[in-house]
């Protein structure tokens, strides 16, 4: 190509822009087939209003998304993801999307409020902030004589380190989380063995998967960061991907190859595996002896007692299939398991996971590209000073779970029920035990006991189950109008500071939890206030980000604030990183064989327990499985009408075998009883329709969460409403009037409320899995 | 200069976006135009000079059909036809470089309309377009920084997306095409895109 000069460059140029100048009078450029419009300034297509918008962190699953608040004459009108975000990459599922829904609920609370008449009757009596800041920080005060007596429960204590600040500030160690399908189990199971909390799957790296009752592409403690990143190794890397469940999920329709299992068996399939991959030779033997306590003789010898045709007949699965996947399992490189709740809400979790574990362990899997990894994320700083953490409670390390170090609400529920921890206060904060807690019925009268709990403090945007048995409620603002910096384990494994900032400013007379506690702070006193002595919410957020290297030359604060997330440009995954200083163990290798485990007389090397339950099982028993879907979390979005409207019930899945076997056809009506151990105390049940289908396991039915409110607004219960209805005209919605399934569908059914509260032994996250129901017909 | 990058980069767009108009064979005609075209080695022959806009504009819309929209020899001007990513098997439409593309426009805050390819030849330099009109805006403006902005992410896009096909499709339209117009118009994009991802020898100072 010849040379062209600077000359010839700009003279062509402009020679360029004229006939494009006459083009555009006369010519039909509008409708030349494409045009860009220039963003930065975003237009709103259909109104031609300008639009702005702003980077927040979603708080509508525990996934902790980037999104993206667009916003028009100060209105929230639209939420998208964030594609500077590490870990969902731009992509936001549904209920971030519907986040929009719970902002503008109609049945916001909006002004504090003091009960009037019984607890849980929904008599309420205005009252100004003053009055209710006066009340609450008077009887504060009065109970700080005995500081252990003030109980704080939120939904995940990780990220409400307001809430935890200001309960180890008021001095009590009492600042409780870990509700719902919260895996304290995989938490303490994956400390145990390799001493830290939690893993990451390198799923996009990875070429075989082993799924074991997760159902990631549905709903996982990740979402979208792992399932973006899970469809990306299937598809583009192509992995093999293999999923154990008892129900056909989402995942298993995605899976190369999927099996049923017996309930509650998962740690049998995973250890055959094992075994055979031991007995075949086909371990990483130089791994093994490395990084691990034990030596391959012994784990070949432990091992051998689960045999593939042992496992045949307790689990399910057949033999010659275990013998194969083990084969693929440890022959394909690199590969992973993923395991959530699903593997560890059963009574013997905390083994199944380490069972899961091991699989990776022994083929040398371990934090490598394409692996099972070491979670990775920041440390936020504690701002200064720091409250000093009051002595442990019974509460929060029960004398009969030792090794439970996570969060964990039923283990404390049942303390607070046998009656070994006086309560004088309890505040929650954004969450609802009387829904997601199991045994709900028993949560409601425990707060409606006022011998039990004399003060209640709710602190929520919403009128849920469990602030219906408040004395008081303080109403707060909603996830998009509030602030904190969140971390936690990248997906990508490179860590993150994500930032929750407000994208609109609180509603009417609400507050942010952090205005809030700082506000009884000062007003309770007694040493608490100079615990939040901050001018403003961006001292204590500057504060929380001081500690992490490069942020601060990025800009800090100011950098979340304009792009909602940073990491180091310059870091990438640092696979094997544990090879420098060991693993965080006593023995600083992967401990497969736990010392911990053996000093409280429980199996020191994975092992597979049976659940006692599922053994003595009759003809008309069947096991219950409590599963999350993509369009509702939990307690948490009920009220989003979005989200409703395609999620509103929960039919209880069968097996097509089993209910021709007892007379069901689909549609029916059924009712499950919840088998009680001994003698008859009260009888819990409950009633939806059969959904009968070939999906699941002969032996288990199965139910949706999320669904099956008794408060929490007329969305989340399934009416509509008429505009005059609502008072505040920022929360007329007129789809509120087009809320069809309550009438039509019902709204389901709160299936956690028949589980009884059972910690398990090790962990202490309740065990969800281990319910047996007898069916019958209504 | 980011003004003229704008100019040309919007005219070689408008040309493969859709089929010419008589006004703007007009402008072609332009001496002016005409001298600055020699410049990158364009020369249209005495027949184009001299021929009647309104017939020629009816020609090249059947020649712009025949090219591209698939009655000849059907160069599909998308980048994931020309650009196979490497986890697919053949080439596609809506591909994975639409949705890198459709990403960076994003990124950068164009916004499309409805219904469009973003990686349509005529949509991608039409981009480079904007973003170059928007660069000398805000150096009119004395927004320094906002105008290298602007320049790094032309610098990108054209790296990443415009460097590796549009040289190859242009080089499919010389061969293919059967008028000088298109066979000019292809060799300007060409070494307009080669130019300024310094793929080539670079503008002489001068």
């Amino acid at each position: 190509m010849r040379n062209i000069t600077r000359r010839d460059f700009l003279k062509l140029g402009a020679a360029s822009t004229a006939v494009l100048a006459i083009e555009t009078q006369f010519g039909p450029i509008a409708s030349a087939a494409e045009r860009l419009i220039e963003g930065g300034r975003s237009v709103n297509r259909t109104s031609g209003l300008p639009r702005s918008f702003l980077p927040s962190t979603c708080t509508q699953c525990p996934a902790g998304c980037g999104n993206m608040g667009y916003i028009e004459e100060s209105r929230v009108v639209k939420i998208g993801g964030n594609t500077m975000h590490l870990s969902n990459q731009g992509s936001l599922c549904a209920r971030g999307q519907a986040g929009i829904n719970a902002l503008y609920d109609p049945d916001r609370l909006l002004k504090p409020m003091r009960r009037n008449g019984l607890r849980g009757k929904n008599n309420w009596e205005m009252i100004s902030w003053e009055e209710a800041y006066g009340e609450v920080a008077k009887i504060l005060a009065a109970a700080k004589a005995n500081p252990n007596d003030f109980v704080f429960m939120t939904d995940d204590l990780d990220q409400d380190a307001v809430g935890r600040r200001f309960t180890y500030a008021y001095g009590s160690p009492n600042a409780l989380g870990g509700t719902g399908f919260y895996d304290a189990n995989k938490l303490v199971a994956t400390e145990l063995t390799w001493g830290a909390a939690g893993d990451v799957p390198d799923v996009s790296k990875s070429k075989y998967i082993l799924v074991f009752g997760a159902n990631p592409l549905e709903s996982n403690p990740q979402f979208v960061g792992l399932a973006r990143r899970l469809i990306n190794g299937i598809q583009q890397n192509q992995a093999k991907l293999v999923v154990f469940d008892v129900r056909l999920t989402n995942t298993k329709t995605r899976a190369n190859e999927s099996h049923y299992v017996n309930p509650g068996t998962y740690a049998l399939v995973a250890l055959s595996m094992a075994n055979v991959i031991m007995q075949e030779g086909l371990y990483d033997r130089g791994f093994i002896e490395q990084w691990t306590n034990v030596s391959p003789a012994q784990l070949t010898q432990h091992l051998a007692q689960y045999t593939p045709e042992r496992a045949e007949a307790e689990t399910g699965v057949s033999a010659l299939v275990i013998r194969r996947i083990a084969t693929e399992f440890a022959n394909t490189h690199p590969a992973t398991t993923i395991s959530d709740a699903m593997l560890s809400n059963f009574a013997n979790g905390v083994q199944n996971e380490r069972a899961v574990m091991l699989l990776n362990i022994i083929t040398g899997n371990i934090d490598v590209k394409g692996g099972l990894c070491l979670p990775r994320k920041y440390d936020l700083a504690e701002p200064a000073p720091v409250p000093p953490v009051p002595a442990p409670s019974v509460l929060t390390n029960p004398p009969n779970l030792p090794l439970a170090s996570h969060g964990s609400i039923e283990k404390a529920l049942q303390q607070i029920k046998e009656g070994k921890q006086r309560v004088s206060v309890l505040m929650t904060h954004g969450v609802n035990p009387a829904y997601s807690s199991a045994d709900g019925g028993l949560v409601e009268d425990m707060l409606r006991d006022e011998k039990m709990i004399p003060y209640h403090i709710a602190v929520t945007p919403f009128m849920n189950e469990t602030a219906l048995m408040a004395d008081i409620i303080l109403p707060e603002t909603t996830f998009l109008e509030d602030w904190e910096v969140e971390v936690r384990p990248s997906p990508e494994l490179v860590p993150y500071v994500s930032l929750r900032q407000a994208v609109v400013p609180p509603m009417e007379s609400t507050a942010s939890f952090f205005d809030i506690a700082a506000k009884l702070a000062n007003l309770v006193m007694g040493g608490m206030e100079q615990y939040f002595a901050f001018k403003t919410v961006n001292d204590y957020l500057k504060a929380r980000i001081a500690n992490i290297p490069g942020l601060a030359q990025a800009g800090g604060l100011e950098y979340l604030r304009q792009h909602g997330v940073w990491y180091d440009p310059k870091t990438r995954p640092n696979y094997g990183a544990f090879m420098a200083g060991g693993f965080r163990t006593p023995s600083g290798r992967i401990e497969v064989f736990s010392p911990r485990l053996a000093e409280k007389n429980f199996s020191a090397l994975p092992s597979y327990e049976p659940i006692a339950a599922f053994r003595e099982i009759k003809d008309d028993e069947m096991v219950l499985t409590i599963f999350d879907t993509a369009l509702q979390t939990d307690a948490k979005t009920a009220n989003c009408m979005w989200l409703d409207e395609i999620q509103h019930d929960n039919p209880i899945w069968i097996n097509s075998v089993t209910a021709a076997r007892l007379g069901i056809l689909h549609g029916d009506p059924i009712k499950l009883l919840r088998k009680e151990k001994s003698g008859v105390a009260k009888e819990r049940s409950i009633i939806s329709t059969a959904f009968v289908t070939e999906g699941i396991h002969e032996k288990v039915v199965a139910m949706a969460n999320g669904v099956g409110h008794t408060a929490f607004g007329h969305i989340a219960e399934g009416e509509k409403m008429t505009l005059d209805e609502i008072e505040v005209p920022a929360l007329r919605d007129a789809n509120v009037t087009l809320v069809w399934w309550g009438h039509k569908d019902g709204i389901g059914v709160n299936a956690k409320q028949i589980v009884p509260i059972a910690p398990e032994p090790i962990g202490g996250g309740q065990a969800w899995g281990d319910m047996v129901v007898t069916i019958a017909k209504v | 200069m980011a003004r003229a990058r704008a100019g040309l980069y919007g005219l070689v767009s408008r040309v493969f976006s859709d089929r010419p108009t008589p006004e703007l064979l007009k402008g072609m005609k332009d001496p002016e135009m005409i001298e600055a075209l020699a410049s990158f080695g364009v020369v249209f022959d005495e027949a184009f000079l001299a021929g009647d806009e309104e017939g020629q504009a009816g020609e090249l819309a059947v020649e712009y059909t025949r090219l591209f929209l698939a009655t000849g020899p059907h160069i599909a001007p998308y980048e994931s036809v020309f650009v196979r990513a490497w986890s697919e098997d053949k080439p596609q439409l809506w591909g994975e470089a639409t949705v890198a593309v459709s990403k960076f426009y994003k990124e950068v805050g164009l916004e499309l309309r409805p219904g469009q390819t973003p990686d349509h030849l005529g949509l991608e330099l039409e981009a480079m377009a904007i973003m170059a009109e928007c660069e000398a805006a805000r150096r009119e403006a004395g927004d320094a920084e906002g105008a290298a902005l602007l320049e790094r992410q032309q610098r990108r896009f054209c790296k990443e997306h415009l460097n590796i096909w549009v040289p190859e499709i242009c080089e499919a339209v010389e061969r293919e095409t059967k008028s000088v117009f298109y066979r000019g118009m292809a060799t300007l994009a060409s070494a307009l895109v080669q130019l300024h991802c310094g793929g080539a020898d670079k503008i002489t100072e001068q």
